[in-house]
Formats: structure tokens, C-alpha cells, sequence
């Protein structure tokens, strides 16, 4: 914005103005540079580190990679912690959970932008308020409820919950009044498919960009939360992949650095694979989700 | 015109599994947690009796249920304010077309990796960097920064920056990237107009960008806040669970889940402290949003 005062300035101090221009531009560049390398470093660390063996590890830092991957492996699997299970585990209630935020954001948002009925707008400002009230902290009334009906230390308990997702309803809200056209519910109308039909094989398939790009962030979210778990899984063969690293710190792996930092680094390469495939529908969506008035 | 009334009773059907899910998942738990912070119910016993406000009473008595809130509001301010600077600085220099910035789109998208990490991992990973035989201290002690290591876990200034840092590396790329959408979709004639009059950078900024892009800074405040209050996973991780050294990174969260898993299982207490934070919070997000937003429509009612 500084540069708008060129406009009035004369020709020889127009010259010292770009040398000053030049001065800022380089001095940003450094400081991008360092804001990057903070953002980096610990998780290249811990992937570096995931190669290296105990005594490698404590001889001194280093930003190559070694060669005991397989061998810290051996160490993980040796002190019973069952990866895989735990991988298996977290990628079902994961997927489990996109699916069903996905499909029932999407019915209800398309159901407020589409129908005009009785206590829509009371609906829709309710969907708002819950953005902004925090319902986590109900875990303990959650936690009591779902003993009550039988599904703690059940999957059901963590995935059911997105059935209504205030959050993800407005998102869908948003993309589907940027994305709707009236005129092909009506000819949908005309060649005589039901309502429920004209969302399944009109509407969804118009938007599925959109619901991809709220499928990342449900897969991501579900795959990360670690609290809700936390308080409601209680058998050590259900636990996800976050309660498995959380019992990373526990005495048996002491000493094991190569193996912690190896298991650690198995729960966020998925995600950083992911995001380096999908990091454009990320970007975009994050602010699609915000208010905008 | 008949048909088109009818049609839309068909709304009810297509939002009826969101009413079902809300009602079941989010109020009725909203609501059974309210009951339960009036009753001494054990996970023990499996039951209990109503003692009306008695462990409310109690909470407000304990000292550490104010040092959690302390805590927790003390850690989310010294992390969202960096937060939002760094995002409005970096949002000014990527959006200002005489700076010029080359790969606006990869800086950003690298800023943002942070945020998607699993935060369990994440305080597992920032507890091994620094602990006593750590990457940390071999660079600290090698580099001749400190003569000797440090143990930082044990150290309450550290571990509280260290919280305070990890959110805000955690947090900043998303606030930049809403921060940034908010200043591109600002017109550049705007801007034009405002030079023509005469204004400097600084109050272009001051009276174009900040008024503009205030419902996006709202959103951002509020979702922050509500997050913010609720922190639990890395500070849980980072040390033992407890909120130590001396109650230091204790949270709100730590605090209730340290009731829920006592020996006998006091979720009635556990309840009333989410009930407390529940109510502080939401009267809190309510309030900013509704004074902020307040302004903003009186300003462009003005304008």
C-alpha cells in the first residue's frame, strides 16, 4: 500500500523508492523464510528421527534420515503396541464419521435452501448459535447418557454424534446457495422424481466438489480427536491411533526414542499425505466455512 | 402454486435426522450434564442423590478450580494475539499489490500444515524435543546458548510458553488464511478512491481493511475463544496429566477429566465444572459477538 504514494512522487525519487521497495521485499522474504522453518522443523525432526536408533538419537540432532526404520519397528511391535489395529481402528470411525457428516449436512442444508417451511429461519439461527457454544464441555453428561443406552466403548458413541453437525450444516448451506440451480429441481420435478431422488442424483453429484473438500476436514477431525475417545473407549483393542500415542509416553518406551518418535510419525504421515494431495480444497474450504454477512 | 406449498412440508423430512441427531447427541447430554452438577454421582455407585448447589460451592472454594481458569484464559490470550498479528501481517503483505509476493498460495498452505496434526502426537513430539536428553538441549548446550541442560519439564515459565507456542503454531496459518480471504475480497477500486483522496498506507489499513474484514476477525475471536476454553490435548500430554509442574498448564478440561477419573469417579463434580466453563464461555462469545456485531451495523448504516 506504501507504493500508492509513487503516483505523485518525481521521477529521481521514484528511483530511491524502488531500492527502498526492493530492501522491504527482501527483509519479508527472510522473515517468511524463518516463519517456515518454524513451521517445519518439528515435524521434519520427528520424521528424521523416526529413522534413527535410540543412540543416534542421543549423539546429537540431525536433519538426514538413517537407517533403523524397519529396526524401531521391531521395538514398537515388541512392546505389544499394536499399530496397525490401532490405524484399522481410527480409519473406521474416521471414514465412518465423513460419511455421515457429509451426507447429513448435506440433506440439511439442502433442506433449508431449498424448502420454505415453518420454523426454518428459528432453525437456521440456532445452527449458527451452536457454532459458538461449546458443546465438548457436556462430555461428562455425554459420557453418562451413552452408558446408559449401552454404546460406551462403542464406536456409535463417537460417530452418531455427527448427524448433526451444526458447524458442517453451515458450510453446506453456504456452497449450496453458491451452487443452486432452482430451474433443475423443477424439471426434476417435471420428469417425475421424488424429492429424496432429486437430492440423491441431482443435487449431490452437482456438489460434490463441496462435499469433498467437508469430507477432508470430518476424515481429518475424526482421525485427530483424541478427547471424546479419551472419556468414552475403555478396551484396549477399540483404542484409536491418538490413545495408542498417548500410551507412547508410558515407562515401557523409556529409553526407546527411535520407536516413539516411530510411532508418533505413523499417526501424522497419513494426514500430511492427504493434505499434500489435497491442500487446495483445504485452503479453500477453510474459509468457505466462515461467516460471512 | 398449490403444489409448491405442498412440496415444501417435504423440508421437515430433509432436516428431521438433523433434529433427531441434535436432540440425542448435543442437548439432551447438555442437559443431563446440568442435572448430574446437582447430584454427588459416583461412577462407583452408579447413582446419586440431589445436594442442590453443593458442588458449586465447593468449586468456587477450591483455589485450583480459579487457577484452571486463570490458566486457561492466560494461555489462550498469550497465544491468539500473536496469532492474529502475525495473520494480519502476513495478510497485508500477501494481498498488497505493490510488495509483490511470489507464492502467496504455498507459503500459505505450508503455514497451515501445523493445523491438521494430531495433537496428541504433536505434545508427545514437543515433550521428547524437550525433555532432559532432548534435541533441545544437545542444541542449546552444543551451540554454548546455556552451559549445562535444562530440565524444562519441570520448569512452570517454560512448559506455560511451550502450551502458549504450540497452539499458536498450531492456529496461526488457519487465522492467516481467513484473515487473508477477508482482505482479498475487499475491491482494490476502494483503495484507488482512498489514494486519490490522499490517504497513507496506515489509514487505508485503518479505516478501509479493519472495518471490512471485521465479521471474518469476529468469527475467527469467537471460534478461537470457544476452542481456546476448552484446551485440553496438549497440555494434558505434555506433562503428566495433571496440569504440573504446580499447576501451571492446568486447564478447565484437565480439571474436569481429573474429577471424572478420580478413584470413585465424581462425575457429579465433574459435571459442575462443564457446567461452569460452559456458561463463562458462552456468555463470553455471545457478548463479543453481540457488541461487535452491534457496531459494525451501526457503522454501515452510517456509511
Amino acid at each position: 500500500m506504501k507504493g500508492n504514494q509513487a503516483l505523485t512522487l518525481s521521477v529521481p525519487l521514484k528511483k530511491n523508492y524502488t531500492v527502498q521497495l526492493k530492501v522491504t521485499r527482501a527483509l519479508i522474504y527472510v522473515f517468511l523464510t524463518l516463519l517456515l522453518i518454524i513451521t517445519i522443523i518439528p515435524v521434519w525432526l520427528l520424521l528424521v528421527n523416526a529413522t534413527r536408533s535410540t543412540v543416534e538419537i542421543q549423539q546429537g540432532i540431525s536433519l538426514l534420515p538413517s537407517r533403523y526404520l524397519f529396526t524401531n519397528y521391531g521395538i514398537l511391535l515388541s512392546k505389544g503396541l499394536d499399530l496397525p489395529r490401532g490405524f484399522i481402528n481410527s480409519l473406521i470411525i474416521a471414514g465412518a464419521t465423513t460419511l455421515v457428516t457429509v451426507y447429513f449436512s448435506m440433506l440439511t442444508a439442502y433442506g433449508l435452501v431449498v424448502y420454505d417451511f415453518k420454523g426454518k429461519k428459528v432453525l437456521y439461527n440456532s445452527i449458527i448459535l451452536l457454532v459458538m457454544i461449546p458443546m465438548q464441555l457436556s462430555i461428562i453428561g455425554f459420557y453418562q447418557w451413552m452408558s446408559t443406552l449401552g454404546l460406551d466403548d462403542n464406536y456409535l458413541s463417537l460417530i452418531l454424534p455427527s448427524l448433526a453437525s451444526a458447524g458442517s450444516v453451515f458450510f453446506c448451506k453456504q456452497y449450496l446457495e453458491s451452487i443452486m440451480i432452482h430451474d433443475l429441481i423443477d424439471a426434476g420435478r417435471i420428469d417425475g422424481a421424488s424429492e429424496i431422488g432429486i437430492f440423491h442424483r441431482i443435487m449431490l453429484p452437482i456438489a460434490a466438489p463441496g462435499a469433498f473438500t467437508l469430507g477432508i476436514f470430518a476424515f481429518v477431525g475424526a482421525w485427530n480427536n483424541f478427547f471424546n475417545a479419551f472419556i468414552l473407549i475403555t478396551s484396549r483393542d477399540k483404542y484409536t491411533l491418538p490413545m495408542l500415542v498417548q500410551t507412547l509416553r508410558g515407562d515401557v518406551y523409556r529409553h526407546e526414542y527411535g520407536a516413539i518418535y516411530l510411532g508418533l510419525a505413523a499417526s501424522l504421515v497419513p494426514i500430511i499425505v492427504i493434505y499434500f494431495l489435497f491442500s487446495r480444497y483445504i485452503v479453500n474450504g477453510i474459509s468457505m466455512g466462515a461467516v460471512k454477512e | 402454486m398449490f403444489s409448491k406449498v405442498r412440496k415444501n412440508s417435504y423440508g421437515y423430512l430433509f432436516i428431521t435426522p438433523f433434529i433427531i441427531g441434535f436432540l440425542v447427541f448435543g442437548l439432551y447430554p447438555v442437559v443431563n450434564t446440568l442435572g448430574l452438577s446437582f447430584t454427588n454421582f459416583t461412577l462407583m455407585r452408579g447413582d446419586g442423590d440431589f445436594i442442590g448447589l453443593q458442588n458449586f460451592k465447593r468449586l468456587f472454594a477450591d483455589t485450583t478450580f480459579l487457577t484452571a481458569i486463570k490458566n486457561t484464559w492466560s494461555l489462550w490470550l498469550m497465544n491468539f494475539i500473536p496469532q492474529l498479528g502475525i495473520a494480519l501481517l502476513l495478510s497485508v503483505w500477501f494481498t498488497n499489490t505493490q510488495l509483490k509476493i511470489k507464492g502467496g498460495g504455498l507459503w500459505r498452505m505450508m503455514f497451515y500444515m501445523p493445523n491438521l496434526m494430531m495433537q496428541s502426537a504433536v505434545a508427545a513430539l514437543f515433550f521428547s524435543l524437550f525433555s532432559f536428553y532432548g534435541p533441545v538441549n544437545q542444541f542449546m548446550v552444543r551451540a554454548g546458548f546455556i552451559p549445562e541442560a535444562i530440565d524444562y519439564i519441570r520448569n512452570p515459565a517454560v512448559m506455560r510458553g511451550l502450551v502458549v507456542f504450540i497452539q499458536w503454531w498450531l492456529w496461526f496459518g488457519q487465522t492467516t488464511i481467513l484473515i487473508m480471504a477477508a482482505m482479498t475480497s475487499i475491491s482494490v477500486s476502494i483503495y484507488e478512491a482512498a489514494t486519490v483522496d490522499g490517504a497513507n498506507s496506515w489509514q487505508m489499513f485503518r479505516f478501509i481493511t479493519l472495518p471490512l474484514i471485521k465479521p471474518v476477525m469476529i468469527y475467527v475471536l469467537v471460534t478461537s475463544l470457544v476452542g481456546g476454553m476448552q484446551l485440553f490435548d496438549i497440555p494434558f500430554l505434555l506433562t503428566d496429566g495433571r496440569g504440573s509442574p504446580a499447576n501451571s498448564i492446568l486447564t478447565n478440561n484437565i480439571m474436569m477429566y481429573m474429577r471424572f477419573r478420580s478413584s470413585q469417579g465424581h462425575i457429579g463434580a465433574a459435571a459442575s465444572v462443564g457446567v461452569m466453563v460452559f456458561i463463562m464461555t458462552t456468555f463470553v462469545a455471545l457478548l463479543i459477538f453481540y457488541v461487535l456485531r452491534e457496531k459494525h451495523d451501526s457503522v454501515t448504516e452510517k456509511a
